[in-house]
């Protein structure tokens, strides 16, 4: 039944990610990934879930943390551990490294280290889809914290102004850096979109993808204007970095508990047996691949400035 | 060009822009202009007037006033598709953008290992005089020149607009910040259309008077200046000035300047903004890491006085380098003394220019 085809396929590109990602954290120690890493484990369910049902035509713009999205649009994963490796081979020839992955094949536009200045670039791809009769979905996906700043509510407002095709997917964690939203925001991310006219759509289950999936599909169902979706998700790990950060007191694991209750990759355990031989044995063998590429060449260096 | 025979008729620098957007965008269908007051009846100081009513709308864009939104936009366009033009009614405004265009877009091709190209282009006016003050008179050429991944042009009069704005638009795929100059706007300078493909590069200095005296590096309207002080110091003292419009100070001819350097064993640098890390410095290091022996005497060189810039008539005259500066400058370097004997030149003939140039812009 479809509805069960459905459930496994995005479990296994979930369970992909995370995997990924705990091979990172066991390559870490190594110093063979030399790039700082702000890791989706416990996010990979959002990313899944938003890009389920979006084609290679459609176009999404990432932030830092664009491992999951990266992955879960359909970028290359031999390319993908060769740029964190820092080799020819890489996405970007080891210039990117994992802050700036991109993937234009299949229309993943590219990743800032600098909060929220991708989100107007999700923007403009709509002006320019508009405007040259593109049938695409652009999606511009940030964290809580980039509502903090400017750019955030100045591509609302153009973006409303203008009716544009965007959609905007805030993955809310609950956390900046280090600090509660409630340290931080004199206002609830939920009541913003209204301001601008703009829908909002609140996805309670960010860790359950077929329900993401789902929420986003119809949010999105009306493609004449921008909107707006908070997908409420977790992180498990420190900001930036590959370890547990419970011990340092801005946040207790009781709420990591809670939340891997309801994480299918931790609860479904007899899915994860199956699929996980047959994924650790591709990321072995993309790591193999990173590990024997050849670095880059020293005229490299100069390469693609202008 | 002076010794150039060909025909050649006078266009503003205003108009120059003007027939260049229209160009733009009657050229390039997937060419879009957006900024602050673009469609409005002021049509950015005349260089945008009436294209939204030609063009339509969604070609000419009124903007919020989100400069980095609307920078960040134009890349988010550009990637998908379009070319756009942004413009800033005061340069300074831009530095509202510099997250997007240092961050983002200088970086949007080599941080992706040239996966993307983000062609663009970024127009910047410059204010001087009437009262331009602090916050509407810098010229940022240095800043941006400084990041790796922009190209910077500095148009000195109209040849340079009509040379490179449409071989930037049809051409050019990476993004492109042009500083226009407010107070060269109004002024006429003789045009040849010709050929519009006769330059290789565009975007790079040009020689525009030669001499054997003396080399002055100017930017965009000390370029100006500096043929003014030319003609004064030939007529009156026989020194013979070889001007270089550095025209692109993220991409000058250095061949161009050290022969030039090395033919008159002297070097004046004249630039529109503050000489510490800037145009001047640049230069001063081209010549000094590649051929130091080929300055007879220490190197001059003339740029804002090191303040903000001051609103008062009287002090705003003292804190831009004038004519009578900009010969006395040339004159000791080129006799050798400070008691020269070279009648300075009347600066009332360029304060007759900036005379005619009525606010509020």
């Amino acid at each position: 039944m479809s509805g069960d085809e459905d459930y496994k396929r995005m479990f296994h590109q979930a369970l992909r990610i995370r995997l990924v990602e705990e091979r990172i954290i066991d390559l870490y120690p190594s110093d063979r990934i030399q790039s700082p890493v702000h890791l989706s484990i416990g996010q990979e369910g959002a990313a899944v879930g938003v890009c389920n049902g979006l084609r290679d035509t459609d176009l999404l713009f990432g932030s830092y943390r664009g491992h999951a999205y990266y992955l879960a649009k359909g970028g290359d994963l031999k390319s993908f551990f060769a740029e964190l490796f820092g080799r020819a081979t890489g996405m970007a020839g080891g210039k990117a490294g994992s802050m700036h992955l991109a993937a234009p094949d299949v229309g993943f536009q590219g990743c800032s280290a600098v909060v929220a200045s991708s989100i107007p670039h999700a923007v403009g791809a709509a002006l320019a889809a508009r405007r040259l009769g593109k049938d695409q979905r652009i999606v511009a996906v940030f964290g809580d914290g980039a509502t903090e700043e400017g750019v955030f509510h100045e591509s609302l407002n153009f973006a409303a102004l203008h009716d544009l095709p965007v959609v905007f997917v805030c993955e809310n964690n609950g956390y900046a850096v280090h600090a509660a939203l409630s340290a931080r925001q004199a206002y609830s991310i939920s009541k913003l979109p209204a301001v601008y006219g703009i829908p909002y759509t609140r996805i309670e289950e960010g860790a359950d993808f077929v329900a993401v999936d789902k929420e986003f599909t119809t949010a999105v169902a009306d493609t004449t204007g921008p909107k707006f979706i908070e997908i409420m998700t977790y992180r498990s790990k420190e900001h930036v970095g590959v370890a547990d950060d419970f011990h340092a007191g801005y946040r207790t694991d009781v709420e990591f508990r809670d939340w891997q209750a309801k994480d299918p990759l931790v609860q479904d355990t007899a899915l994860v047996e199956e699929y996980q031989p047959a994924i650790e044995g591709e990321i072995s063998e993309a790591v193999n691949f990173a590990e024997t590429s050849p670095l880059p060449a020293p005229e490299d260096l100069l390469a693609d400035v202008i | 060009m002076t010794d150039n025979p060909s025909p050649s008729e006078p266009l503003s620098y205003a108009g120059a822009l003007l027939e260049t957007m229209r160009g733009a965008l009657a050229s390039n269908p997937h060419s879009i202009i957006m900024g602050q007051g673009v469609d409005d009846f002021k049509g950015t100081f005349g260089t945008t007037l009436g294209l939204a009513d030609e063009f339509g709308a969604e070609r000419v864009m009124d903007m919020p006033l989100a400069e980095e939104g609307m920078t960040g936009i134009a890349l988010g366009a550009t990637l998908n598709g379009l070319y756009p033009i942004t413009t800033h009614i005061r340069a300074d405004f831009a530095f509202l953008a510099t997250n997007q265009i240092i961050n983002l877009i200088a970086k949007y091709k080599y941080m992706f290992g040239g996966l993307f190209e983000v062609p663009m282009l970024i127009r910047a006016v410059v204010g001087r005089s009437w009262g331009q003050g602090a916050q509407h008179s810098q010229s940022p050429q240095s800043q941006f020149a400084h990041v790796p991944g922009l190209t910077v042009i500095m148009p000195a009069d109209s040849q340079s607009i009509l040379d490179m704005y449409p071989y930037i638009v049809e051409n050019y795929r990476g993004p492109v910040i042009s500083i226009e100059h407010r107070l060269l706007y109004d002024l006429e300078f003789n045009v040849e259309r010709g050929d519009p493909n006769r330059l290789e590069n565009p975007l790079t200095s040009r020689l525009i008077r030669e001499g054997s005296d003396v080399t002055i590096v100017a930017t965009s309207i000390m370029v100006l200046e500096a043929r003014r002080a030319a003609e004064h110091l030939a007529k009156t003292a026989s020194i013979e000035c070889e001007i270089i419009d550095l025209n692109s100070p993220s991409h000058p001819d250095a061949d161009l300047i050290l022969s030039s350097v090395r033919k008159t064993g002297r070097l004046v640098v004249a630039d529109t903004s503050w000489r510490p890390y800037g145009v001047a410095a640049e230069i001063c290091r081209m010549v000094c890491e590649n051929d130091p022996s080929a300055l007879q005497a220490p190197a001059v060189s003339l740029g804002m006085a090191p303040a903000p810039c001051p609103t008062a008539k009287s002090l705003e005259d003292a804190y831009y380098p004038n004519l009578t500066d900009l010969t006395d400058g040339i004159a000791r370097l080129v006799v050798g003394r400070e008691q020269h004997g070279v009648p300075l030149a009347d600066e009332t003939s360029m304060r007759d220019v900036y005379k005619s140039f009525k606010g509020p812009f």
